[in-house]
């Protein structure tokens, strides 16, 4: 495209500008093949709003391609002749957040990427005398309980170890799951996952405790089986006086803004790596921005209810030793039901701005 | 010799398969005409196609990390003619394009941009298939509506025109290239002479006149109405309990592609009538911009135009049943064949299975190590045994505790 006034666009918003596309009237000689994307245009305009970005930033984002499957690279409308194929122009204005993340959840997984992994925490020689257990159950529960206990000198294992299903409420625990999978693997949308997961019926196994607890039975004694609904039993269980230390919590939006940028960093690094960089190097990041926590819609509180009587009716039944009250199973908090667009944008850009990479400067490679 | 890269960016459904099965069968033999095709398996363009487009494909993309800049590295080096295929290149952005082309050595290398083409009034049904063959539900009127749509909205839509459009492909792939280095291979029109295709694709990628081998197709075999509505069934009734994994080798390989596109005395998959007209007169606006930009093209473009409509049309939403339940049984048929397979390996490896436990058995047959293992095993059961059991250990030492 040789449009003059798409081409002074660029170079005003490369310059810190912030005039909306539609509002714009100057013209420059062309300074290349090709303008960048309408998408690219409007989030580093967006970006000169919220802050002052690098030159590098700026430069990175005119030059970025929407990762993934959704809306191409969009020209503008009203920028020289209009091609009748391809995409219709776009007034970047009126362009969907979610088109936006997808640029900006590009860049922040070149900056994981470009981050490495964190220096690993200092770990003490395993103790003779610790407890042997085994934990299992909820993935976010289960990491950090486990990284904290390696650390000082308790890593799981060991002989006839006792069994532990750590779990909370049901809302929880799906939040949980949906985002440790976009972080490791890749998943739908929070509402698509949660639809199937409703058409589907049964709950994953390591979000419902009682099938866990059932998979362990024939093969431990049913007495070394514990489901730990309270967090402050934990000590007691693993031998410990001080309580491992749980992962910081993520609002909603850095929970989808996560999911976003892990389905890109999937496409750079092997698997292993992703999932480290995901969980020690992205996930710290994310926790630095507060906000609401995500919940399940009020809607499937019946689904969620009826499962959450079946767990707690089966593990009474059963005899197996639970740790808190059953009844928390069903316990609902407040949040919100969705990650919003603007809230997701808005912490990518927070985190663009910030940086990346800058943010935590120490680097294990 | 000359150095020089034959891009082939698509696009699908355009007999791209079998092309990259024989360049990648014969590959020793294009290396000794001084033709590179850099592929050290069959999908390896795939994966450096969703490399440079930064694409989760159900879980590839872990494969495909760095799988581009190693390929264009291969080409750079290379002295002579290198070929490049894949059809999902179509859907590159601008952006992507060129970092395509300046990572292959645009603009101090000569590169050629080859794009295959096919009528839509046969490009459209593929593509319905092709979605009902990966999980999709949506019926064929749903699909056409979609597509239709000017505003080309969702992932459906997206696709669909980033792959199939074929000036736009040109306008991201080809805005720098001179017209004759832009190669446009039309797909003959249905019942043409049955090799004019390759031909064809002989003469763009410099083919003609070598000995390939050429058996073994890996062809992506097409579906009826009837076989395509039993698919789509399926999908609605299975895809909540059979997960991807399973439904790939499941419906896919063993249903779609072994069992359903063999019946082929089923009525084909075709355009209605009332949505012809648009795909034409589409084609014919097309057709006119090629023309305009002199590319070269091998083939006719009249291929563009595709079949009349087919008469009498048969709607894949509102199949004859009768059909459908024979394409049915016949998938019945195979999965009990499958099933019969899989009963037989089942069966071999219990019979394996018996054999080590038995061998394992008589391993620790001894009567001193059975009385030892039912004692220790009666200890584990009570919290008492196993304080005793724990300070019979401590008092042995380390040695015998596990790690």
């Amino acid at each position: 495209m040789t449009d003059p006034r798409a081409w002074a666009w660029v170079e005003h918003l490369r310059q810190g500008g912030t005039t909306p596309w539609s509002e714009w009237a100057g013209r420059v000689e062309p300074a290349g093949a090709v303008v960048p994307g309408a998408q690219q245009l409007e989030l580093l305009r967006r970006l000169n709003q919220s802050g002052d970005p690098q030159p590098s930033l700026v430069e990175r984002v005119l030059a970025a391609s929407a990762p993934g499957r959704g809306q191409p690279d969009l020209e503008l409308v009203g920028a020289g002749r209009e091609s009748p194929f391809g995409p219709r122009p776009v007034d970047p204005a009126t362009l969907p957040e979610a088109e936006l993340v997808r640029v900006a959840a590009s860049i922040l997984a070149e900056d994981v990427v470009a981050a490495g992994l964190p220096a690993p925490p200092r770990v003490r020689r395993p103790r003779p005398w610790r407890r042997a257990y085994r934990l299992h159950g909820d993935p976010e529960l289960v990491a950090p309980v486990r990284d904290d206990l390696v650390a000082r000198g308790r890593p799981p294992g060991g002989r006839s170890p006792d069994h532990l299903i750590l779990a909370t409420d049901l809302s929880q625990m799906l939040v949980h799951l949906w985002t440790i999978r976009g972080f490791d693997a890749g998943v739908p949308g929070w509402r698509t996952w949660l639809r199937r997961m409703e058409e589907h019926g049964t709950l994953p196994t390591r979000i419902d405790p009682l099938r866990v607890a059932r998979r362990r039975t024939g093969r431990s004694a049913p007495d070394r089986i514990h489901v730990v609904l309270d967090p402050d039993a934990l000590p007691r269980l693993v031998g410990v006086r001080r309580a491992p230390r749980p992962a910081p919590g993520l609002a909603a939006e850095a929970r989808e803004l996560g999911r976003r940028i892990g389905a890109v960093v999937g496409v750079l690094v092997p698997a292993d790596r992703r999932k480290a960089l995901m969980r020690r190097r992205l996930w710290p990041w994310l926790a630095e921005h507060p906000g609401s926590p995500l919940v399940v819609p009020d809607a499937l509180d019946g689904w969620l209810g009826d499962h959450a009587g079946r767990i707690a009716e089966g593990l009474s039944r059963a005899g197996y030793a639970v740790h808190g009250n059953p009844e928390g199973l069903a316990l609902r908090r407040p949040g919100v039901d969705a990650p919003h667009p603007a809230a997701t944008l808005t912490l990518a850009m927070r985190m663009m701005l910030a940086g990346g990479s800058n943010a935590n400067p120490t680097e294990e490679e | 010799m000359t150095k020089r890269v034959l891009l082939h960016v698509g696009t699908p459904k355009t007999g791209t398969s079998y092309l990259q099965d024989v360049l990648f069968r014969n590959q020793q033999a294009l290396e000794d005409a001084g033709i590179l095709y850099p592929a050290d398996r069959f999908d390896a363009h795939f994966l450096a196609a969703l490399d440079l487009m930064v694409l989760p494909w159900g879980g590839l993309e872990a494969e495909a990390h760095g799988a581009w800049d190693r390929m264009a590295d291969e080409v750079r080096q290379w002295h002579g003619t290198t070929i490049i295929s894949h059809e999902i290149l179509a859907t590159a952005s601008r952006v992507q394009a060129a970092r395509a082309m300046s990572s292959l050595g645009h603009p101090d290398t000569e590169v050629h941009l080859v794009l295959s083409v096919r009528d839509l009034v046969r490009q459209i049904p593929a593509e319905w298939q092709e979605n009902i063959k990966h999980r999709r539900g949506f019926s064929f009127q749903e699909f056409l509506a979609t597509i239709q749509d000017p505003h080309r909205e969702g992932p459906v839509a997206t696709w669909f025109w980033g792959v199939q459009e074929i000036p736009d492909i040109l306008n991201r792939w080809a805005a720098d290239l001179p017209p004759e280095r832009v190669h446009l291979v039309t797909v003959p029109s249905p019942g043409g002479p049955p090799n004019l295709l390759w031909e064809r694709f002989c003469e763009a990628l410099g083919l003609t006149g070598l000995e390939l081998d050429r058996g073994g197709e890996r062809t992506n075999p097409s579906l009826g109405a009837p076989e395509t509505a039993l698919v789509r069934r399926i999908n609605l009734k299975a895809n909540r309990v059979v997960p991807p994994g399973r439904y790939r080798p499941l419906v896919r390989e063993l249903l779609a592609h072994q069992t359903l596109s063999r019946r082929t005395g089923s009525p084909r998959l075709t355009l209605p009538p009332d949505v012809h007209p648009w795909a034409q007169e589409l084609a014919g606006a097309w057709i006119d911009e090629i023309k305009s930009r002199g590319y070269h093209v091998i083939g006719d473009l009249g291929d563009l135009v595709g079949p009349p409509a087919a008469q009498p049309y048969t709607d894949p939403d509102h199949p004859a049943e009768a059909e459908v339940a024979d394409a049915a049984v016949d998938a019945i048929r195979a999965l009990l064949v499958e099933n019969g397979r899989l009963l037989g390996v089942e069966e071999h490896l219990n019979a394996q299975l018996a054999e080590t436990r038995q061998e394992l058995e008589r391993a620790h047959f001894r009567p001193t190590y059975r009385a030892r293992k039912k004692i220790v095993r009666g200890l584990e059961s009570s919290r008492f045994g196993r304080g005793i059991l724990k300070l019979y250990r401590f008092g042995r030492g380390n040695s015998s505790r596990s790690a």
